[in-house]
């Protein structure tokens, strides 16, 4: 009866990401405890960037080398690289932003970088999730930094609500995905990704309710996290009451990390049910396409009207899930590359016009942007075309892409949604272009704040790369395709 | 394939309506009156009529030491499993174990020199 | 064994949680919900663990109990940041307006 358990065989080097993020999160952490504010300020933020940038090299060192770690429970591959780069590179970014604000010097700056660096250990763990266990624990370590990270605003009290309403809903999504994940594992009777695909094929259990059900459910609970309709309430809300480097964070990683795992699990072990799962993801698709495009309509608030405007992309990228190839899929991971940079745009803008005026957020803080600031009007002009699908972009490539695998896969309807969509987004879109160049600000505000020249930057890297996307788009379709075709020959 | 999906969606149904009757039950069955009455507004429900004024307000520190001790209690329930199959497990246990006892240390450090346990 | 009594009662827990999240306005009473549904969750898993033979669902069972303690101290740490603010913890008044 006894037989030793042997500790399960780890590949340090395949491991090396999850464990150099999380040894620079515990470090962090400690680092905001010494030394004098002064230091902390700068020492603190450093060495969050230093964690990410090793981290970085390290997944990329996996690029084409798959490999499935740790008794099975994470799989690093094309996939995970690629996303996960996305989620290092979001952090990075959103540890830039938040450099001059004052928002973490409350919470402490240690806390709250560390918080950011566990969330990315989440995201990773999510998406190179092999494991019913593993997703869920990637989702909690994903979810419950974000619910702090939301609050950390303290002198705006909406940003504790924002804080506890993102934790409510979200952790409503959790205790979803979680009931689904159990009835999958009740219906096929192991956790592991690989051996529910070989349950699924080889006996009955494709018809089983349990495994339906389950499915439904865990479906149910990931577009929660993507914020897609009917589960996107929560969105305007906390995207506008939590701090903005914080938004942007979650607006860009967040997604990618849940729809990383969702490809995961329908392209992996579910593909066989591929005509119970597309139909439903075609409608979450198609609602929100609508719901968010229409509820973006009107809004005053650039952090709202993106929130709307993020809720219709994700109708986009799951057009893209519909079509379980490695062309949709190829299409799928290359929107989401292009759909963080322009997002990244945005919301770097209007961070910086949330610092240098007062209504900075609203949409009359953008009047005469252009006059005052052109390359900050410039960059932000950029990100609406490319959100839009408006050519030279890489949104409209990215789109282009959706609908050709669409049309090829036979969903031709939902191409058209996605077309008329496109259309009733131009509305918003525009608006902010025309705001900007067309009106001008009432009086002429003297910037009281110094313009942050990061910030600046980063708005204008990330707008470079968004027209790079769509002058260019070969060699990035081209790895889109090369992830798509490792998913679909994994299994 | 809608077919497929007709035992799923009763079965959510099914728990749908089932859940939203016990919680509306509480309401139609209970007592209507006094929905603020005395006994309910008061923090005991049973016992000697505590001490305890309307104003008074715990110190922060009974919140702060209760969530700790939620969090450091329940993670022992990692060495749980490895307590019932600790021959089996053998030396590996015990180099698991350290690691995680030494990682929860590392978060009591923390907890200790942030100053969470200082009673204020 | 009959697995179908254990499903029941766990999808009525779950149900109950989630009927309460949806219908309960106290921030305290919705953590509450959500531990009920968590925990369905795990009656579900211990059940389905029994039926296969293997351990793989109480592990996973022990691990969400572990996961549903720290949601619920953030939760509480929350609750109480609103409290001290001098804010009502009451999920009706906290959306300040949707749309």
């Amino acid at each position: 009866m006894i037989a030793a358990i042997k500790a399960p065989l780890i590949d340090w080097s395949a491991l090396a990401p999850f464990t150099s993020l999380t040894v620079g999160a515990v470090v962090v952490l400690i680092a905001g405890l010494v030394g004098s504010a002064r230091l902390r300020s700068w020492l603190v933020p450093g060495l969050a960037l230093v964690t990410l940038a090793v981290t970085a090299v390290e997944l990329l060192s996996r690029w084409n080398h798959p490999k499935v770690i740790v008794s099975e429970a994470l799989r690093v591959d094309n996939l995970t690289v690629t996303l996960g780069l996305l989620c290092v590179g979001a952090a990075a970014f959103a540890v830039i932003l938040s450099l001059r604000s004052d928002t973490e010097e409350g919470v402490g700056r240690g806390e709250y970088h560390s918080l950011l660096l566990f969330t990315t250990i989440g995201m990773l763990i999510l998406i190179a999730a092999n494991d019913l266990v593993t997703i869920f624990v990637g989702l909690e370590l994903l979810s419950i930094p974000l619910y702090v990270l939301c609050a950390t605003e303290l002198r705006r009290e909406h940003s504790l609500e924002a804080g506890l309403k993102y934790l409510i809903v979200g952790s409503v999504g959790s205790a979803t995905l979680l009931y689904g994940l159990a009835l999958i594992y009740g219906a096929t009777g192991s956790t592991s990704l690989p051996k529910i695909g070989v349950a699924i094929s080889d006996t009955g259990a494709l018809t089983d309710p349990l495994l339906l059900a389950g499915m439904a459910l865990a479906i149910a609970g990931l577009s929660f996290k993507a914020s897609a309709a009917p589960f996107h309430q929560w969105t305007p809300d906390v995207y506008e009451g939590a701090p903005t480097p914080v938004t942007t964070f979650m607006a860009t990683a967040t997604k990618a990390a849940a729809l990383g795992i969702l490809l995961r699990i329908l392209v992996g072990p579910l593909l066989p049910a591929v005509d119970d799962w597309a139909p439903v993801i075609a409608v979450i698709a198609t609602l929100s396409i609508v719901v968010g495009n229409f509820g973006a309509l009107g809004q005053d608030s650039l952090k709202r009207m993106l929130a709307w405007s993020s809720v219709a992309q994700v109708g986009y990228l799951l057009a893209g899930l519909v079509v379980a190839t490695s062309l949709g899929i190829g299409a799928l991971v290359f929107y989401l590359v292009v759909y963080a940079v322009m997002t990244l745009a945005a919301f770097a803008v209007v961070i910086e016009n949330e610092r240098t005026s007062d209504d900075g957020e609203r949409l009359s803080g953008f009047a005469g942007l252009g006059r005052r600031r052109p390359w900050l009007a410039g960059a932000m002009t950029v990100s609406m075309l490319s959100l839009a699908g408006l050519p030279p972009t890489g949104g409209f490539i990215g789109k282009l892409a959706i609908i050709n695998a669409d049309a090829s896969g036979g969903w031709m309807w939902l191409a058209i949604v996605l077309v008329l969509g496109s259309l009733v987004s131009l509305g918003y879109y525009l608006r902010v272009i025309a705001t900007m160049w067309m009106t001008e600000g009432s009086a002429e505000k003297t910037p009281v704040v110094k313009q942050a020249r990061e910030i600046v930057a980063v708005a204008l890297l990330a707008a470079a790369v968004t027209i790079a996307a769509g002058v260019l788009p070969s060699w990035p379709l081209e790895r889109a395709q090369d992830v798509g075709q490792t998913v679909i020959s994994s299994r | 394939m809608l077919n497929s999906y007709l035992p799923a969606i009763v079965f959510l149904l099914l728990g749908g309506v089932v859940g939203t009757a016990f919680a509306l039950m509480n309401g139609i069955f209970g007592p209507k009156t006094n929905r603020r009455s005395a006994s309910k507004t008061s923090p005991y429900e049973c016992g000697l009529p505590s001490d305890v004024q309307q104003g008074f307000r715990f110190g922060i520190s009974f919140y702060m030491i209760a969530m700790l001790f939620i969090l450091f209690d329940i993670e022992v329930i990692f060495l749980y499993p490895i307590a019932v199959k600790l021959k089996e497990f053998g030396a590996f246990a015990l180099v698991e174990t350290s690691i995680f006892v030494a990682l929860l240390f590392v978060g009591f450090g923390y907890v200790w020199r942030r100053g969470a346990l200082s009673w204020r | 064994m009959n697995i179908g009594w254990y499903l029941a009662v766990s999808t009525i827990i779950f149900a109950i949680g989630a009927a309460g999240v949806l219908t309960k306005r106290n921030a305290l009473v919705i953590l509450l919900c959500l531990e009920l549904m968590l925990n369905a969750a795990n009656l579900a898993l211990v059940a389905f663990s029994r039926m296969w033979g293997n351990g793989d669902g109480q592990i996973f069972a022990i691990i969400v109990m572990v996961v549903a303690a720290c949601e619920v101290t953030v939760g509480l740490g929350l609750i109480v940041a609103i409290h001290r603010r001098g804010l009502v913890v009451d999920a009706d008044e906290l959306s300040e307006l949707r749309g």
